[in-house]
């Protein structure tokens, strides 16, 4: 990977997420889809780059935009995204990476990242909302949003932040 | 190795529920973190104008036949306010000479005085519990925490954290009574001086709730919900929304209405913070 066009680019996703992304989503819908576009490219970073760059990626930009929204508290997206970073880049060193575990691997992050994110909440006591619903109302949708703009994203990241490397066997078209 | 792993998870487990503590209900702000949400303010501020007026704009040609009908109302609002205007003159200059015969002093009279400051929205956050937008004013600019903050509709929240050039605002659906910082807001019906109510949030069916209204003042759909100011944070005079349907409350003894927001949350563009004259101290 080529770590400093990854964080370039997001910081740019950041950007973009804060202040284009809010455009962009119908209003009916601006309370459910609520995508973390930081969150898809550490998980790029987790299939392409590897555990620790991911859990070093997930952990700096969660922590940035817990503070960009800063209300009540400060971490757990830092946390969330760490974590998920580096679970994520677990599973792909051992699977490999290919397209299909790629989509998984999304899915199951975004939700596992929002449902992180509800549980520090709910134990601090700032939400009274159930799971169910959250997961119904706003996880489900995010989740497969999500997949749509990292399957939309994917071809190039390949071509841009992908080091061509010919011993890991990852070729990429140039 | 499997144990060393899941030692430093919990170490991290342990330090992340540490700084979340920390951070809870904490007002004043060091200087990275200034720093970090003024640059990316700024620099959010270059792309959320130019975004919204372009998405404003393609919004707009989708409603061009509703402009119409919309134009009419206008002008017969416009019609009723030049006489309002005429009525609130009157009563104004009534007041002040009141005022004036009863020794008020120069604090009390200029209680309502409020200043408005047009500030920009530059950014929202996608983290759905902390719904927060950022806006361009900051403590350069006289802004200072919790001031209340309103679009031309009606009350939108509450400045939370304040930057240098920068500041975060929590809407007030994002204000709930029962959380550690809670913040209620006291409010009143437009044709009831004397009544009072508090609002709140419902998460589940996404409305206002105005609680704890006394039974002889009972809501009638489309009443005007105004702040009252009583106790609570917000200058009084500020539209909250309109009555939509009223229950008994929970007691038996008191109402609930269920209040349609006048402000929209969502697509926000332009917001005033509301400056109190200063109380000044002897």
């Amino acid at each position: 990977m080529r770590m400093n066009w990854v964080v370039l680019g997001a910081i740019i996703l950041l950007i973009v997420e804060n202040s284009v992304m809010p455009w962009i989503v119908p209003p009916g819908w601006s309370e459910r889809l609520l995508p973390h576009l930081c969150f898809i490219m550490t998980l790029f970073v987790a299939g392409f780059g590897g555990r620790h760059p991911a859990f070093l990626c997930g952990l700096g930009f969660g922590l940035l935009q817990d503070l960009l929204s800063y209300g009540h508290l400060i971490g757990p997206y830092g946390f969330g995204m760490g974590l998920i970073g580096y679970l994520a880049g677990l599973a792909s060193e051992r699977k490999g990476m290919t397209i299909g575990f790629f989509i998984w691997i999304v899915l199951v992050g975004g939700v596992l990242l929002d449902t992180v994110v509800y549980s520090i909440y709910k134990l601090f006591g700032l939400t009274d909302l159930q799971y169910a619903y959250v997961f119904y109302w706003q996880v489900a949708p995010t989740a497969l949003l999500q997949l749509l703009i990292a399957l939309l994203m994917y071809v190039p990241v390949r071509k841009f932040l992908v080091k061509p490397s010919l011993s890991s066997g990852e070729e990429s078209p140039e | 190795m499997r144990n060393k792993r899941l030692f430093i998870l919990m170490i991290g487990l342990i330090v992340f529920i540490a700084l979340m503590g920390f951070t809870l209900g904490r007002n004043r702000l060091t200087w990275p973190e200034k720093f970090l949400n003024d640059a990316f303010g700024t620099v959010q501020g270059v792309l959320y104008r130019p975004v919204g007026a372009v998405a404003e704009f393609f919004r707009d040609l989708d409603r061009l036949s509703a402009v119409y009908k919309e134009n009419e109302q206008f002008r017969q609002t416009v019609a009723q306010y030049t006489q309002d205007q005429i009525k609130f003159n009157l009563l104004e200059a009534d007041n002040k000479r009141l005022q004036e015969e009863l020794n008020f002093t120069e604090r009390q009279k200029n209680m309502d005085n409020y200043r408005y400051l047009i500030a920009q929205v530059v950014g929202s956050t996608s983290n759905p519990y902390e719904r927060t937008i950022t806006i361009n004013l900051g403590s350069r600019d006289g802004v200072k925490p919790e001031m209340a903050i309103r679009t031309v509709d009606g009350l939108v929240g509450l400045v939370s954290k304040v930057k240098n050039f920068t500041s975060t605002v929590t809407l007030i659906t994002d204000l709930n009574p029962s959380y550690s910082k809670g913040t209620p807001v006291s409010a009143t019906f437009l044709g009831i001086p004397e009544s009072f109510g508090i609002i709140e949030y419902d998460d589940e069916t996404g409305t206002l709730q105005m609680t704890k209204i006394d039974e002889k003042d009972k809501p009638i759909a489309g009443d005007k919900v105004i702040t009252s100011g009583l106790g609570s944070l917000f200058p009084k005079g500020i539209i909250v929304g309109t009555v939509k349907s009223s229950q008994v409350g929970d007691s038996g003894l008191t109402y609930t209405a269920i209040i349609e927001p006048a402000a929209k949350f969502n697509h926000l563009r332009e917001v005033f913070v509301v400056v109190v004259p200063e109380v000044e101290e002897p």
